[in-house]
């Protein structure tokens, strides 16, 4: 028999969209020592409200909430193997970067950016696997 | 780590959904590595033809998670070993619409996703991939 699936319950929920009630995801789900993260947008923990702001801001909300997150499935942000970052325009990417850094000082993980249409006008996302 | 993992390449059992081999494109359905499956992106390919499915965008999400079932369970897994989906529309306005039919696949724990727009090839509406545990 191979690695164990599970879903790892998080104190959050994905905001709503326009299809009804809350997205069909679950944010973070572990298969053997991977966990992987879905794409995360700025939203408060704890309302599930959007934290609408600018590409900095956002990155930073994200990057707050996925620090938690990590923490919560026994894993952590120096424990990120991979992550995809996309963005609503590449000329933004500076502004993310900035920011991003501070979340990982050294030895940040492997990354993709790249710019694309995000859906309800969020700004950013980032998306993430791990190991736990 | 001194254990060798195993890597070896995935086929559908229905060999008119191996659509990278019947487009000739330099890549394989997908590849399983120790425990996981790593699958390449899917279109909406006519499991019956193997001809591009570009019907409504519902249809065509339904086709594509249709025939990742059929993948999945090709290599013995299954979509409730999925841990992550990425799924790309080239419409973004799609986005309600294909999170209604993606419930239809994932009623319960749904696997972790991103989902997000941008340009997809030979006017398909839709390209969704996954990592799955294998059977």
């Amino acid at each position: 028999m191979s690695a164990k699936r599970e879903v790892i319950p998080l104190p959050v929920r994905a905001p709503d969209t326009a299809s009804g009630s809350g997205q069909p995801l679950s944010m973070a789900v572990r298969g053997g020592d991977f966990l992987f993260v879905s794409g995360l947008t700025a939203i408060d923990l704890r309302s599930g409200e959007r934290m609408q702001g600018t590409t900095a801001s956002e990155t930073r909300q994200i990057l707050t909430n996925l620090k938690q997150l990590l923490d919560a499935a026994g894993s952590s942000l120096d424990k990120v193997v991979k992550v995809n970052v996309l963005l609503h325009s590449m000329l933004e990417e500076r502004n993310m970067n900035e920011v991003y850094a501070r979340f990982f000082p050294d030895q940040p993980p492997a990354r993709t950016v790249c710019g694309a249409r995000l859906p309800d006008g969020v700004k950013v996302i980032v998306e993430c696997t791990a190991l736990v | 780590m001194t254990e060798k993992l195993q890597r070896s390449a995935i086929e559908p059992k229905n060999p008119l959904l191996n659509a990278s081999r019947n487009s000739n494109l330099p890549h394989v359905p997908g590849i399983r590595i120790g425990d996981y499956i790593f699958l390449s992106g899917m279109v909406p390919v006519d499991p019956q033809t193997g001809e591009r499915s570009h019907g409504p965008i519902a249809e065509q999400v339904r086709v594509t998670l249709s025939n990742m079932r059929h993948m999945l369970e090709s290599a013995g897994s299954s979509l409730e070993r999925v841990l992550r989906v990425h799924v790309v529309l080239a419409d973004i306005s799609h986005m309600a619409e294909m999170d209604r039919v993606y419930r239809e696949f994932f009623p319960v724990d749904p696997p972790a996703r991103t989902a997000w727009s941008m340009q997809l090839r030979f006017g398909n509406g839709c390209e969704i991939e996954c990592v799955a545990l294998a059977g």
